[in-house]
């Protein structure tokens, strides 16, 4: 027994935790392998059977796992673009160009002491963030990334992101109060009011758009939207899109609506007592906030995955490479080396300083880029979600851009302006654009 | 130098005066004793022929025997810079009028004169002390001021070992404080 | 007496944990623990109805330095304010006591460190008056032209300030831009950048040299069109605007009585400033305008700074146009002994009136220096501006008064 003990005190930490996590996953190995054996026919009959559940489960997982690396691009953006346009350099050390930085930030977050100050209520003070986060991210379930690729086709889409998004005041609320703080709690009411008061607009600035698609399925929005980029929503609904990207500003709590992150006023707002991971959270959720909004405006005002044209002829791409049997490894093969020596030739002849290995090193690094142009290509045409795919992300990160200019280059409003503002200005005009087009509906084309 | 400033000043405060009206440069200087200091800065300030509507400075000064306030004002009607020093304060309780019915704004002048020197001006609302912390006991531009004692007295004493501090063996007040005839 | 954390009988040391332990956990009111002592600290920290204190920290994001605020707040009002000054005060009258006529320059300098010169200058005026130097003409003007410079640098600041705490990130940045350009062109005059110990008594330290008359002369070339933008940034943004206009407003009758001067007291409608009111220095043969407003809202005391900032730069065209020849120091001795006396001296800086009053008894060290300093009378203003205000004018209003801690605290 002490000679156990002995050889365990012996071991460094990363010796620790490999004896401790070997037995468990050996363990779990045979558990897992003893299952797929005896029960594998009729998982595999069940899964088959229900193909959809098997696809909401890679789509969750996806999605989700593609929300983190999404939150990390925008963080190093907004630091990036801010920096630039403060005629300053922003990060650059960390990575090439800084980009790795919002990955140490996420690693540095992760590693802090996690700790909630005396007095706070425990049980809430670690639900909201969790709370908020859920929020945020369950909203990216119903958006149509592409033709095929999207989480969920409701068609109710539209309504369950707006439900979701509500559920995050609950979690701001949770947050602000539950710190034993009287910042926090003043920072909770506000983003609370805020929140509240804009969802207003943002909601009834759609309904119009909703007249005008006649579906609330965020995917046949984005179907009704192809073709050439006058089909867009936001040609017919000018003052509605305007006005949601407005309350999408301030719901997602962004300059010139970020109060609650003032930090000249009210330190950090309901955030104050949060620290370590609990505010990585916060952060990672309003980041990924940023993205979500963006993406609904492209997808309900701007298209979705449409790209702006329309090929005037069909364009189908009929490669069968595997009609050519051998051919084609004989191709794989050779291709690659003539290639090669035929990009070379240029650079070794041009000047007699280029040696020979220089130039064949040049040769490959061209067909490389050459090939995997070529690649691009055929996917984005023949394969209709790659070519959805870069649309949409394109429009989306313009959007995102533009929120972190807005974010560089206005001072905030005051709470009074901010809520005089929604009422008297932005839930009239909606209302209006509401009024309008259901007039021009049933005059036009009563249905 | 605006002679005709001195005549006036010595029409209208010629027995209140203290001292003879002093004048250099481009300033003015009047004397006169605590009980006074309230009426003339009042006929200062409100009487046409003088004008003196901005206060430019209230200071507290130890000359080592007596305490002094001293007021700087500037009126339109004059070239030169006004000042009052209102001499002859004791050292134990200096009291003087204060000015904040005339301007509201000498109240923090008057907190700062206060906590340096001690000097209580009745009348203002708010004599608290400004700098130092509020449960100070010394008085620090005093002349008399001697930090080795304040520090023995503050509740940071005897925590670290230089915080116990000793006065010099000729230390009296008496040899050390310093002196003029301001 | 010990050495222990335990101190003195009947003194808690500060390390003592226990000292904590005597109020409820978690409750850190900024209410203080005796009894009010004055009037107005016993209608400040009694609260009514719905009202609760909030205490803007000595440490806190915003940029005016280590200042303390209770707010007394009632919802999103702000119905009273108290300052909390003294976290700055390192005892510069009384150190300037125990030091030289000549070290005493240096002292006077980290007053207000953004405008350094217009720090050191009273001082130097109120020693030259009570030793009855005069100073040469040509070191007037290159002590006019610095300070014009430092001016603009502080008005530079200034504006960045009052973006960022508005919520404007990129404004202060480029402010920082422009005043890098004149901190560095000072440097090459005066050899330091922020804190320049360049006035001494009788002229100044160093003559213009090639490399600072380049660095102005390339400067100068690009100034209006370089504050044209800056300024355009900023007073064309309907929000920056918005939140200015109608803010802390003060009529001019309570700005003289609460005796504010420089531009928060033009903003107000009333014409003082001292170089034309009490002209001292080169200025009566400077020709310049004194910008004025009426309204005495904040929108009206940035404006003020900004139009001062032109004006600033006509003063330098017209000293680098009319610099006379001569020495750039009168003659002194090295030990000064001014005859036993006082001295009053008061410049137009940046936030106001600066002034010295300087006693002497005929040693060589001053008898007392006292300094006074604008900031501290405008920070008084502010809990008279603030009430029927949100919160987050608070900030907005103490940055456009443009108080600078180092000079409040002294």
């Amino acid at each position: 027994m002490t000679a156990m003990a002995r050889t365990w005190g012996r071991l460094t930490l990363a010796g620790k935790v490999i004896f401790t996590l070997l037995p468990i996953l050996a363990i779990l190995t045979i558990g897992l392998i003893a299952v797929v054996v005896l029960f594998g026919g009729a998982i595999l009959d069940f899964l088959t059977t229900n193909l959809w559940l098997v696809r909401f489960v890679v789509a969750i997982t996806a999605v989700l796992l593609m929300s983190i690396p999404t939150a990390f691009l925008i963080i190093y953006m907004e630091m990036k673009v801010i920096a630039l346009m403060n005629l300053r350099i922003g990060p650059d050390r960390v990575g090439p160009f800084g980009s790795l930085l919002s990955v140490v930030h996420g690693l540095k977050v992760l590693m802090k002491e996690d700790f909630s100050p005396t007095g706070v209520d425990r049980i809430v003070f670690t639900l909201a963030p969790i709370v908020v986060f859920m929020a945020t991210v369950m909203a990216l379930l119903v958006i149509p990334f592409a033709p095929g690729l999207f989480g969920q086709d409701f068609n109710i889409g539209l309504l369950y992101f707006f439900a979701i998004g509500g559920m995050s005041v609950v979690g701001l609320l949770m947050a602000g109060w539950s710190s034993f703080n009287k910042y926090s709690l003043l920072g909770g009411l506000r983003s609370a009011a805020q929140v509240i008061s804009y969802e207003i607009p943002l909601t009834l600035s759609v309904v119009g758009l909703l007249l005008l698609a006649g579906t609330m399925s965020l995917n046949q929005i984005a179907l009704n939207q192809s073709g050439w980029f006058t089909s867009w929503y936001v040609f017919q609904q000018p003052l509605g899109a305007l006005i949601f990207f407005i309350a999408a500003t301030a719901e997602a709590n962004r300059t010139p609506f970020d109060l609650t992150e003032a930090d000249s006023e009210i330190v950090a707002g309901f955030a104050t007592e949060y620290s370590g991971m609990r505010f990585g959270f916060f952060f990672f959720a309003e980041y990924v906030n940023v993205f979500v909004v963006s993406a609904l405006i492209v997808t309900l005002f701007f298209g979705a995955w449409n790209a702006p044209f329309a090929w005037p002829w069909p364009v189908a791409l009929n490669l069968d490479p595997g009609s050519l049997g051998i051919g084609l490894l004989i191709l794989i093969a050779i291709v690659p080396v003539i290639a090669t020596l035929l990009l070379a030739a240029p650079f070794w002849l041009a000047s007699s300083r280029v040696k020979g290995w220089q130039a064949l090193v040049m040769g490959f690094v061209l067909f490389n880029l050459l090939a995997g142009a070529a690649i691009v290509g055929i996917a984005y045409i023949g394969l209709d979600w790659v070519a959805g795919l870069f649309w949409f992300l394109g429009k989306t990160y313009v959007f995102v851009f533009t929120f972190v200019w807005m974010r560089g280059t206005l001072p905030r409003v005051r709470i009074d302006q901010l809520m005089g503002f929604a009422w008297k200005w932005l839930l009239p005009a909606s209302l209006l654009n509401l009024f309008v087009t259901a007039a021009a509906i049933a005059v036009v084309a009563p249905r | 130098m605006d002679p005709a400033l001195r005549r006036r000043l010595e029409r209208r405060f010629g027995e209140r005066l203290t001292g003879p009206i002093r004048q250099r440069h481009d300033e003015t200087e009047l004397r006169i004793g605590a009980g006074d200091s309230g009426e003339v800065i009042r006929a200062l300030h409100d009487e046409p022929e003088f004008g003196f509507t901005f206060l430019a400075d209230l200071a507290g000064v130890d000359t080592g025997t007596t305490m002094q306030v001293v007021y700087h004002f500037w009126g339109a009607s004059t070239p030169d810079w006004l000042r009052l020093v209102v001499d002859g304060l004791p050292r134990d309780d200096p009291r003087v009028p204060s000015v904040t019915a005339l301007w509201k704004g000498a109240e923090w002048m008057e907190r700062e004169a206060y906590d340096m020197f001690g000097i209580t001006f009745e009348g203002n609302r708010d004599l608290r002390r400004i700098y130092m912390p509020p449960d100070y006991q010394s008085f620090p531009l005093r002349k008399d001021f001697f930090l080795a004692d304040d520090a023995a007295r503050s509740p940071g004493a005897g925590v670290r070992h230089m915080e116990q501090t000793h006065a010099p063996r000729n230390a009296t007040p008496a040899a050390t404080i310093r002196r003029t005839r301001a | 007496m010990t050495t222990t954390t335990r101190g003195r009988k009947g003194h808690a040391s500060a390390d003592d944990p226990r000292v904590m332990l005597d109020e409820q956990i978690g409750v850190f009111e900024p209410i203080p623990p005796y009894p009010p002592r004055t009037e107005r600290e016993a209608e400040f920290y009694t609260l009514r109805d719905g009202e609760m204190f909030i205490n803007i920290g000595p440490q806190h994001p915003s940029t005016h330095g280590v200042l303390r605020i209770v707010l007394k707040i009632d919802g999103e009002n702000v119905v009273d304010l108290d300052p909390v000054l003294g976290y700055l005060h390192r005892g510069v009258e009384k150190l300037c006591e125990n030091a030289d006529y000549h070290q005493a320059i240096c002292y006077l300098d980290p007053l207000e460190y953004v405008s350094s010169l217009f720090c050191e200058w009273p001082g130097v005026m109120a020693f030259e008056k009570l030793l009855d130097v005069e100073v040469p003409r040509r070191a007037e003007y290159i002590r006019v032209l610095s300070s014009e410079l430092n001016r603009v640098a502080s008005h530079a600041l200034f504006m960045g300030w009052m973006a960022l705490d508005l919520g404007g990130l990129t404004p202060i940045l480029w402010s920082f831009i422009e005043r890098d350009e004149i901190v560095e062109m000072l440097a090459s005059l005066t050899g330091q950048r922020m804190l320049f110990n360049y006035f001494r008594i009788g002229g100044v330290n160093g003559d213009l040299n090639h490399e600072f008359m380049s660095r102005l002369g390339e400067w100068m070339s690009r100034a209006t069109t370089q504050i044209e933008a800056n300024i355009g940034l900023l007073n064309e943004n309907e929000i920056f605007v918005r939140r200015m206009r109608g803010l802390g407003t003060m009529d001019s009758e309570t700005a003289l009585r609460m005796c504010m001067s420089g531009p928060n007291l033009r903003a107000t409608g009333v014409p003082f400033d001292l170089r034309r009111a009490h002209p001292y220095s080169v200025f009566p043969e400077l020709e310049f305008d004194i910008p004025t407003r009426t309204e005495g809202d904040c929108l009206a005391r940035y404006l003020v700074r900004l139009e001062e900032v032109k004006q600033s730069l006509k003063i330098i065209d017209q000293c680098l146009n009319n610099m006379p020849d001569g020495p750039i120091m009168a003659k002194l001795p090295r030990l000064l002994r001014p005859r036993p006396g006082r001295a009053y001296a008061g410049i137009e800086g940046p936030r106001g009136q600066y002034a010295a009053y300087v006693v002497s008894d005929g040693t060589d060290q001053p008898f007392r220096m006292r300094i006074h300093d604008p900031s501290y009378l405008h920070l008084q203003s502010v809990g008279l501006l603030m009430p029927g205000h949100l919160i987050a004018d608070a900030m907005a209003v103490m940055a456009s008064l443009d108080p600078i801690m180092g000079g409040v605290d002294k």
